[in-house]
């Protein structure tokens, strides 16, 4: 019910940062997280509503991965 | 569709792998096993990527009321169009354009010549009421919007609210014996706002997830390996994004500017405490209150037509699309009669676009 | 199957968008002229890019085309040069040479003199990249208040041999993107919603790209106005096609991408301005693009088409998972959405 997307912050002022959404460049509004640059954030209505952690981008493969190992005693 | 939300690659081996254990899952319930995808965004997933075809006969992926252009009562929509009829400028979201009210939409108003700016970020609303001091942002969404229109009744918007908190509407639904749900998807991003604590108190198997197909099938998954083991847990597969406390300074934003208020929501009903009122504080940024008597006599003019639309009982997932006497035959997206057929996320509109 | 048609008594800005509603008042406005479509049967391809005159050993290729766009400025480009492309695209997807354009200004009072010249000169900078003359034109002017700045309509005539029809897809064929897609759209809606990037505009003349691999092709389209869905579906149904497209193949660039999900708009109708998409015999498909990579190395196969029962024509989409959807005709307007 809300698209989100992720994007690059590249640089801040004040409230406003300059976000890379692969190529497009857009302003977005930072007040709601904390975020500092080279942070992924989650964009609605050009706000940021939360950050990407882009080390756990992959976390559904963890999830997948534990089930595996509860489950089957193995791993994938 | 190209995956953005996550920078993971979407690979056909892990949905594979993935499916293989649902069936496996599947096969050992063996009973119809009901899952609840709340989040418009969701089906729109499940839709793209024909999800439903994927998995095995006995589990149904059901569509629920997470579709907030869909719920906004029809009253909302009839008082919006008339403030605009009546000479007020508009800024809304494109999203609530087409939505039919009791007799026309804000896009029929537009083609009278009713100002009705569309906007992408309520930023531009702001700058819009620089020049029209006498606009009116209509304020539609969950706890993921709501946000913005709190930020933006503190720097003076004026504000017509038809925000609804969502986790309301969940426990309304799990009290409703006619529903039969096996467990839930829960929204990724309004959950990214109010974290996991709000769905506890839900004795149901519910998982939080992402919207790559992956994060979906991932879901399934731990629901149906929830259901085989009789469990009734909150999970999240969603926390790259979604943290247990949620966006603290979001909630906060809203309480500062709203408080809870019972709300209608279209086709299913009122909702207790499920609406998001501004408060006192602010009412000089609220609209329903300076245009009090402007909309009391809109709302009595106005006369809402019986149809045969049935889009409440499609959000509330009792009945499907093709169920709805005027799903294709009259309703289509380029004349909807009802909001499921409007929203790209509603899911009348989904069906059609997706079913062939 | 679509359901009962609304009866408008007004017209409405979706009629103009390139979508279901844009077909269903060009048939209405056809079914109003039956002497007029009666005195026409020398003329073909009246359905079609271009009308199509048989001279003997040439076919005289005729179409017309009006121009109201806002912004009239937009990263590299305008009105002007919109105005010329369109028409000689039109022609040049039809298989024509284009052989003269007319121009038919109608301006507001109080325009700038200076921003109208700018058009023009963008309109002689086509013409020389071209080698299409404009050889006859009209300008009007008229209050303010009563336009919305400038309009612009040209027309144009070719010359053809062979004449490449919408309804030529043949089952087996390769459908070919001449480089990437929608970058005139998101020029525009960049500007709009103040969104910075590199794309600009892809507007520019056809006529000498497709003349270099016009043998080859069956069918041909520029997909402006309602994007890759909205024509490449028109080809679909006219051939009795089913068309599947595949997503790793798909033509536009991340960017695109990237801006349709943030913006909530459907990327498959974001228009292109400088770019067609044709359907090739398989042996003739490499040919066809080592030609074309001689000018965008972005020219590449997108998918193929099937034969179709009347009932499952249209374009579909092979995703990456290996589900099968469709690629829905576009609705009207391109509006941002929240959900």
């Amino acid at each position: 019910m809300c698209l989100a997307i992720p994007g690059k912050i590249i640089s801040i002022k004040k409230q406003n940062a300059t976000v890379d959404f692969r190529g497009i460049k857009k302003e977005v509004d930072i007040s709601l997280v904390s975020a500092k640059p080279g942070d992924y954030v989650v964009v609605h209505t050009g706000f940021a509503v939360g950050k990407l952690d882009k080390k756990s981008a992959n976390e559904s493969y963890k999830y997948f991965d534990e089930y595996i190992k509860t489950k089957h005693g193995k791993n994938t | 569709m190209n995956p953005t939300n996550t920078l993971m690659n979407i690979s056909k081996q892990n949905t594979e792998k993935i499916l293989d254990e649902i069936k496996k899952l599947a096969k050992s319930i063996g009973r119809e096993t009901r899952l609840m995808g709340l989040c418009g965004t969701h089906s729109q997933t499940i839709a793209q990527y024909g999800l439903k075809n994927l998995l095995p006969r006995n589990i149904k992926l059901v569509a629920g009321p997470g579709c907030p252009v869909c719920v906004t009562a029809r009253e909302d929509i009839d008082a919006v169009i008339g403030l605009a009829l009546a000479g007020m400028p508009l800024a809304v979201y494109g999203d609530t354009l087409a939505v039919p009210g009791s007799t026309e939409s804000l896009e029929n108003a537009r083609q009278k010549g009713a100002d009705i700016k569309i906007i992408y970020s309520i930023k531009e609303a702001l700058k819009e009421q620089k020049i029209k001091p006498d606009l009116v942002f209509f304020g539609v969404g969950f706890e993921t919007t709501a946000p913005m229109t709190a930020w933006a009744i503190k720097q003076g918007l004026r504000v017509y609210s038809a925000h609804k908190f969502f986790p309301p509407a969940m426990a309304a639904l799990l009290k409703n014996k006619k529903i039969k749900i096996d467990g839930l998807i829960d929204p990724g991003h309004v959950s990214a706002i109010i974290g996991e604590s709000p769905y506890k108190k839900f004795e149901i198997p519910q998982v939080i997830t992402g919207f790559e197909p992956e994060d979906v099938l991932m879901a399934v998954l731990m629901l149906l390996n929830q259901i085989a083991e009789g469990k009734r847990d909150l999970e999240n597969e969603y926390g790259r994004v979604v943290k247990k406390n949620g966006n603290e300074k979001a909630v906060n934003l809203i309480n500062e500017v709203f408080e809870q208020c019972d709300a209608e929501w279209r086709g299913i009903g009122l909702i207790k405490n499920s609406g998001m009122k501004i408060r006192k504080k602010y009412s000089a940024c609220d609209a329903k209150i300076k245009y009090r008597r402007t909309i009391a006599e809109i709302l009595s003019r106005t006369k809402t037509k019986k149809t045969a639309c049935r889009c409440g009982e499609i959000l509330q997932g009792l009945i499907e699309p093709n169920q709805c006497p005027l799903f294709k035959k009259i309703c289509a997206p380029e004349n909807p009669f009802g909001a499921c057929m409007v929203s790209i996320e509603g899911t009348c509109n989904i069906e059609y676009k997706y079913a062939r | 199957m679509r359901a009962k048609k609304q009866n408008n008594d007004t017209i409405e800005l979706d009629h103009g968008g390139g979508g279901y509603k844009s077909w269903e008042l060009i048939e209405e406005i056809r079914g109003n002229m039956a002497d007029s479509r009666r005195l026409a049967k020398k003329w073909q391809n009246c359905e079609d890019d271009a009308a199509v005159y048989n001279l003997g050993k040439q076919k005289l290729v005729f179409t017309t085309d009006a121009f109201i766009i806002d912004p009239i400025f937009f990263p590299s480009g305008d009105i002007g040069k919109i105005a010329a492309c369109g028409t000689i695209n039109d022609l040049a997807v039809m298989g024509a040479k284009p052989i003269g354009l007319s121009l038919s200004i109608v301006i507001e009072e109080g325009f700038s003199k200076k921003d109208l010249l700018k058009i023009i000169r963008s309109i002689n900078n086509v013409s020389k990249e071209s080698g299409v003359p404009i050889v006859t034109g009209d300008t009007k002017v008229t209050e303010k208040g009563k336009l919305d700045k400038i309009e612009i309509t040209t027309a144009g005539v070719g010359l053809a041999g062979k004449i490449i029809e919408n309804k030529g897809i043949e089952t087996g064929d390769l459908i070919i993107a001449s480089g990437d897609l929608g970058e005139h759209g998101i020029a525009l809606l960049s500007q709009r919603f103040n969104c910075k990037s590199k794309i600009k505009s892809d507007c520019k003349p056809l006529n000498k790209e497709i003349g270099s691999v016009a043998s080859y092709l069956h069918s041909c389209k520029d997909p402006t106005r309602g994007g890759l869905a909205a024509n490449l579906y028109e080809m679909a149904e006219k051939s009795g096609a089913r068309i599947i497209l595949e997503e790793k193949k798909l033509p536009y660039k991340k960017e695109a991408f990237a801006l349709a999900e943030l913006l909530g708009i459907d990327i498959f109708s974001l228009p292109s301005e400088g770019r067609f998409i044709a359907a090739v015999s398989e042996g003739d498909a490499e040919k066809t693009l080592k030609i074309l990579k001689k000018n965008n190395p972005e020219a590449k196969i997108i998918g193929r088409a099937e034969k179709a029962s009347n009932k499952n024509s249209g374009v579909f989409l092979k995703t990456s998972i290996g589900g099968i959807r469709e690629i829905e005709m576009p609705r009207g307007k391109l509006i941002p959405r929240i959900c």
